[in-house]
């Protein structure tokens, strides 16, 4: 393992000429961006030269970058030099199963609420691969995957290992002249999943991977690329929860998806990242590129979202309705309470023929925080017989919050159908006597009225993560009422 | 020389605190520059088209103006039989020749005038005359109560210092700089307290062919005092076989006292080479009510800009538009209602049909204010696109900072139904006659929302598609 040597040696065998010296237990990259750092991120993962070049050349553009102001997001000034690129837990051998790894982490898992070791009892309903901080520490039912020809592993092996089918689909679907985060991420992303499901096979097994951001200072930059070939199907789940800190930490993923003919994928993803404290103070700063690209006639893609956590969410997951018809979901609750702030919605590109889009957005905001929803729906002068519907209602609590509805319509065909539809409403004191009139407390009237709100949203996902969300749910409007 | 920026003799330099204002505008619009495509407010209005290098600004007419005033009495202001449109002294008649003094030929008896078969309201009506952004006088006769002045009468007598540039932001609308910079042209209408206006004021610009490259501005101060109510309708209308280009940049600043009610109808009917900018704030206090339809249908460029800021509770605005265009013309309609008192009201309505390789592009702006609870803002948006090279984009937004508010929004576009056009077909009615029919009635539902009903059958004539 890397880890085990105090400096990197490169290829002449010289000390690393940049001389930094890593720290063995943190085993973190010095602070800044620089050439250098992509260089030791790249050599530290042992990667090829086509992939530092791809990282050089993001890094060469994002210096020419500028960062988006278009959101409406209040936050202080990021200073990508102030930030650790890389950051990679102790530990002394490379775990080959559970039993392996770190006790410690394994614990901090399980404070969580997120038991690696009981999901393994649990039977073959979910695989996790597990990432802490950067590296990928923990991948289960591998091998059962791997019967059926199913890829799924860390986006590192994935290079190692599977080296022709990362080179192909990396960057195809969010290249990294996209946007700032997006091109940041493409230089310096570290770690993530590699998922690839063969032609005509249905995956067995939800595909699950829990995020972690653990080191202090360190911005997390992972990387997902899921390519789903003819006529298969996966689901996949993507959960975040992160342990409290001060200062706030910057993470900027990109999630891929490429859907081939016949195609489904379903992504859903429960976000609860470190808030901030009630004052403002801290929390993630959470600025995601998630793109799918469906290729392949009646292909289908559907993101399913519960974002409850983070000081500042950027994320807008979008699908690009290539083949015909194709079709693709988007479902969301967003809550937001104290000083959150979230700009988030999708984009739904029509293309091809006969492509069908649909888009439920329930925004819940508390306290003194601050929602947007913003959305794109473009149709393509070609793409005949478009459809698409949108439904964004926005539920307020409190007289400080902010909720902000902002959608994008641009139809250049004739034939395409598209409507929108946007509300804003209070909980109203009629429900909220009804409930209390007949023996509920006002706390539980108010989250059995807010999951009546979300049901159409959280009916999407997985049953193991519903219960998850709509526990998370009340536990972020905690304190909001009265 | 030409461009949006020149140099150019206006009246009223040396008035310091309305030459202020205009130096403010022109640096305002200096630091601010055109709008980009990266502009949010005009993400979908691309202003390449423009072409502002030749424009020219035609000099001051201000003390001509005031000199014709004075002849009231002069031989060419008609009686029986004359158009109406009063042609003065050494100015060319409407149709475009030249005559010498009092040989206009469209006075004979037995000629109608060409601006007469154009520009004549079909209702009783005060009406005010611009041509090319300049004012012809005399004004009619306004009952009392009523003032209307030449803005610069305005600014002479210091009638218009209390609002003139104080609604408007200067610093968020690049043409409202511009304006400011050319601040000239223009009325200023007051209509006194409780005061009724018994008929529309009417202000109607018209521009001949053969005007070419020119660039006016005109702008409009408009007062209602506590509990007066009136109906204002602007008319800019092109008449000529060839297309002129020229630019026309409005801004029209209005106030509304308490318990006031003002009506403001537009019709926006521009040559197919021209553009056409124009915005409207409108200030209210509390229990006043603003009510607007604009229906735009000429132009290569138009925008009709309304922005209303609700400042007192119990105020209420209703803000709708139809358009309908082929060609190559981009038309906009952008709305932004600000709620910044409780209890404050506003509905919109906007409708349009785009043709040919059209754009129609409607931005819509509710914005409710902390505090400004028991608010309600609601809004629909729909389109009909004809052809396949049609656009259409659409951006309603919803800025909400209060929680006990209602407020939705909805935008829909498509194409004509097919049952629809089958259903009459079935019953006789030719296709294409059948596609006009659908059309008139989708864009009347915006247009029946004008109160005045001789003013809604104008419209209405207006919002047939242009013949390509």
């Amino acid at each position: 393992m890397n880890s085990q040597k105090p400096e990197i040696i490169d290829e002449s065998g010289d000390k690393y000429k940049y001389g930094f010296v890593t720290d063995i237990a943190a085993d973190s990259a010095p602070k800044g961006l620089n050439e250098d750092i992509i260089r030791f991120i790249s050599q530290k993962k042992g990667e090829p030269d086509w992939l530092l070049e791809f990282r050089l050349k993001a890094y060469e553009f994002w210096k020419t970058m500028k960062e988006p102001t278009w959101a409406k997001l209040n936050y202080d000034k990021i200073d990508y030099q102030d930030l650790s690129y890389y950051s990679a837990p102790k530990q002394k051998v490379a775990p080959k199963s559970l039993d392996e790894v770190d006790p410690e982490l394994l614990q901090t898992y399980e404070k969580l609420g997120i038991p690696l070791k009981e999901q393994e009892v649990l039977a073959g309903v979910v695989a996790v691969d597990a990432v802490f901080d950067s590296v990928s520490v923990a991948t289960t039912y591998r091998q059962k995957l791997a019967e059926q020809g199913i890829i799924f592993c860390s986006i590192s092996e994935a290079v190692k290992e599977h080296p022709d089918l990362v080179k192909q689909y990396l960057g195809s679907v969010v290249p990294y002249t996209d946007n700032f985060f997006a091109c940041l991420n493409s230089a310096v992303f570290t770690d993530g999943s590699f998922v690839y499901i063969p032609k005509g096979v249905r995956c067995p097994m939800e595909l699950s991977t829990y995020f972690r951001i653990n080191a202090k200072n360190t911005g997390q930059f992972e990387r997902t690329l899921i390519v789903a070939d003819d006529e298969s199907y996966v689901s996949y789940l993507e959960g975040c929860t992160a342990p409290q800190r001060d200062e706030n930490q910057l993470h900027a993923a990109i999630v891929e998806i490429v859907v081939n003919k016949n195609a489904e994928v379903k992504y859903s993803t429960v976000q609860n990242w470190y808030p901030g404290d009630k004052d403002g103070k801290g929390g993630v700063y959470n600025f995601v590129t998630k793109r799918a690209a469906c290729r392949g006639e009646n292909s289908k893609v559907s993101w399913t979202q519960v974002e409850t956590g983070s000081a500042v969410t950027w994320k807008y997951p979008s699908c690009v309705l290539q083949g015909d018809n194709s079709s693709g979901e988007f479902y969301s609750v967003a809550i937001t309470n104290n000083h959150q702030q979230a700009d988030t919605g999708t984009k739904m590109i029509h293309i091809g023929k006969n492509t069908s889009s649909k888009i439920i957005s329930k925004g819940i905001s508390a306290g003194f925080s601050n929602q947007t929803y913003r959305g794109l729906v473009r149709v393509a002068p070609k793409a005949d017989n478009a459809r698409n519907y949108s439904q964004c209602d926005s539920l307020l609590i409190g007289s400080h919050c902010g909720s902000h509805t902002v959608p994008y319509v641009e139809n250049r065909n004739k034939t395409a159908k598209l409507e929108h539809e946007a509300t804003t409403s209070k909980i109203s004191d009629e429900q909220l006597f009804y409930c209390q009139q007949r023996g509920i407390g006002e706390e539980e009237a108010v989250s059995l009225i807010v999951n009546g709100f979300c049901k159409e949203v959280m009916q999407h996902l997985p049953m193991e993560f519903a219960i998850e969300a709509a526990k998370l749910i009340n536990i972020s409007l905690e304190g909001s009422f009265g | 020389m030409g461009g949006l920026v020149q140099k150019v003799k206006l009246f009223g330099e040396y008035i310091p605190w309305f030459q202020a204002m205009r130096d403010k505008g022109a640096i305002a619009f200096d630091e601010l520059g055109l709008p980009t495509p990266k502009t949010e407010a005009w993400k979908y209005t691309k202003l390449r088209d423009l072409n502002t290098d030749d424009l020219v600004i035609e000099p001051s007419n201000f003390l001509a103006e005031m000199r014709v005033a004075a002849e009231e009495a002069c031989g060419c202001h008609h009686e029986d039989g004359g158009c109406g449109c009063h042609h003065h002294h050494g100015e060319g008649c409407c149709c475009g020749h030249h005559h010498e003094e009092g040989e206009c030929h469209c006075h004979e008896e037995g000629h109608v005038c060409e601006c007469q078969q154009k520009l004549h309201v079909p209702f009783e009506a005060y009406v005010i005359h611009f041509e090319k952004g300049k004012m012809i006088p005399p004004f009619p006769d306004f009952p009392r109560g009523v003032e209307v002045m030449n803005l610069m009468e305005a600014v002479l007598t210091e009638d218009a210092k209390e609002y003139l540039g104080k609604v408007v932001d200067i610093k968020l609308h690049p043409f409202a700089a511009l304006n400011n910079a050319y601040m000239e042209e223009g009325i200023y209408l007051c209509v006194h307290k409780n005061v009724k206006v018994d008929k529309p004021i009417v202000l109607i610009n018209h521009t001949k062919s053969g005007e070419e490259n020119i660039f006016f501005n005109i702008r409009n101060l408009i007062v209602l005092e506590q509990g007066a109510e009136a109906e204002f309708v602007e008319w800019y209308n092109y008449t000529g076989a060839v297309k002129s280009r020229y630019f026309a940049n409005v801004v029209n600043e209005i106030v509304l006292g308490k318990n006031a009610k003002l009506s403001h109808y537009k019709l926006q009917d521009e040559a197919f080479k021209a553009n056409h900018i124009a915005l409207s704030v409108v200030k209210q206090k509390s229990d006043s009510n603003y009510h607007n339809c604009c229906l735009q249908r000429g132009a290569n460029i138009g925008r009709n800009e309304v922005k209303v800021l609700l400042n007192d509770e119990n105020a209420s605005a209703e803000v709708n538009a139809a358009y309908i265009m082929s060609g190559w013309a981009t038309l906009d309609t952008t709305t932004d209602i600000l709620h910044l008192s409780p209890r404050t009201y506003s509905s919109q309505l906007v409708k349009g049909v785009v043709g040919g390789e059209a754009k129609g592009v409607f931005q819509g702006k509710i914005h409710i204010a902390p505090d400004a609870v028991q608010t309600e803002g609601n809004q629909l948006h729909r389109a009909l696109l004809l052809t396949d090279t049609a656009e259409i984009d659409v951006k309603p937004e919803l800025e909400i900072f209060a929680d006990d508010v209602k407020c939705s929004h909805g935008a829909a576009s498509g194409e004509l139904d097919e049952n629809q056009l089958f259903y009459m077909q079935s019953r006789g009615i030719g296709r294409e006659e059948a596609k006009q029919i659908l059309i008139d009635a989708y864009l009347n539902e915006a247009l029946d929302k004008v109160k005045n009903p001789e003013i809604r059958a104008w419209l209405s004539d207006y919002a047939h598609a242009p013949q390509e």
